[in-house]
């Protein structure tokens, strides 16, 4: 009995079920011959639901940010076609949501899986990630990399040396606890 | 002779033009907003409701465009690398019009209080709708107009 009533207070503690971010970074990176091309983007929504260990992240894609306005204009006029597709978007799980334990502080190696759609084309997706949990928030992030033919994101053979087939992509977010 | 030399003195300015322009062309940064005209002025409300209403049409409308967006301040946010986001919201939608703040116009909006009047110039990227979160217009880049 005693245990029964310890259980339902520290389920009453633990009432941090969904935690989120609408400023998450995701950046990504494409090294080829001739140069390098990186963007970010400051402006990802991401869900992380502790409980079921559910993920999702969503950006808009004219929110990454380059260096040079002619590789942003080519990215999104010529590239991912962002005026058609505006969105991107990752629906997943944390496959071992048990072994992270959301209301003590540490750092927990994850592995997260789920589809990726980009450019109106879905894929699945899984890598490793970490997840670090400090004074009632939650950081995450992973690196993993994707084959942009796999999206339908082409790559005219003039610029075949300046632009990569394999991009990789960085998540970073700090996410604060769903209130309500 | 003269008019041989004429052609070949064309042809280099051409050239070293072309190549000055492509140089110019391919180095060129994303402009400072605060030195652009916006391309559309308006309300938050309107703009919100426009993307509420109808997201295709508006994306066509206004995705890219430089906006200047009046609206009341619901929140200054602060992500953890510092950079600013303000929230504007005049209290009857649940959707708000989110301003990623220019990486050097960040200081425009440090002292920024809840409930002030702005008007706000910024990129339109688009409507982020998510079940749990709600619905936002993002814009970025954005500079303070007043």
């Amino acid at each position: 009995m005693i245990v029964g009533v310890f259980s339902l207070l520290a389920v009453a503690l633990n009432a941090q079920d969904k935690f989120f971010t609408k400023t998450g970074r995701i950046s990504f990176h494409s090294k080829a011959p001739l140069e390098t091309i990186e963007a970010q983007n400051k402006a990802a929504t991401c869900v992380l639901d502790a409980k079921s260990g559910n993920l999702q992240f969503a950006l808009l894609m004219k929110g990454f940010e380059f260096e040079k306005a002619l590789m942003q204009e080519h990215f999104n006029e010529n590239y991912v076609e962002s005026h058609k597709f505006p969105k991107a978007e990752f629906r997943g799980q944390i496959l071992n949501n048990q072994d992270v334990n959301y209301s003590k502080d540490g750092v927990y190696p994850v592995k997260v899986k789920g589809k990726l759609t980009i450019h109106g084309e879905t894929r699945d997706v899984e890598t490793a990630g970490k997840i670090e949990v400090k004074q009632g928030r939650v950081m995450a992030d992973a690196n993993f990399s994707i084959q942009l033919e796999d999206y339908k994101i082409e790559i005219p053979k003039i610029v075949k040396d300046n632009i990569s087939k394999t991009v990789s992509i960085a998540v970073d977010v700090n996410l604060e606890p769903l209130k309500g | 002779m003269k008019r041989r030399k004429v052609i070949l003195v064309a042809i280099a300015v051409l050239i070293i033009g072309g190549g000055w322009y492509g140089y110019k062309e391919y180095t060129r940064k994303v402009p400072d907003l605060s030195r652009v005209r916006p391309d559309i002025t308006m309300d938050s409300r309107q703009l919100i409701s426009s993307f509420e209403q109808d997201e295709a049409g508006s994306n066509a409308k206004y995705l890219d465009k430089i906006i200047s967006v009046r609206g009341t301040v619901r929140a200054v946010e602060r992500d953890e690398t510092g950079f600013y986001t303000v929230i504007l919201n005049d209290g009857e939608f649940m959707s708000s019009v989110r301003c990623s703040m220019d990486a050097e116009h960040q200081q425009d909006v440090a002292g920024l209080k809840e409930g002030a009047g702005v008007t706000i110039k910024g990129a339109c990227t688009g409507f982020n709708s998510n079940e749990l979160l709600g619905s936002d217009v993002i814009l970025n880049r954005g500079v303070l107009v007043k």
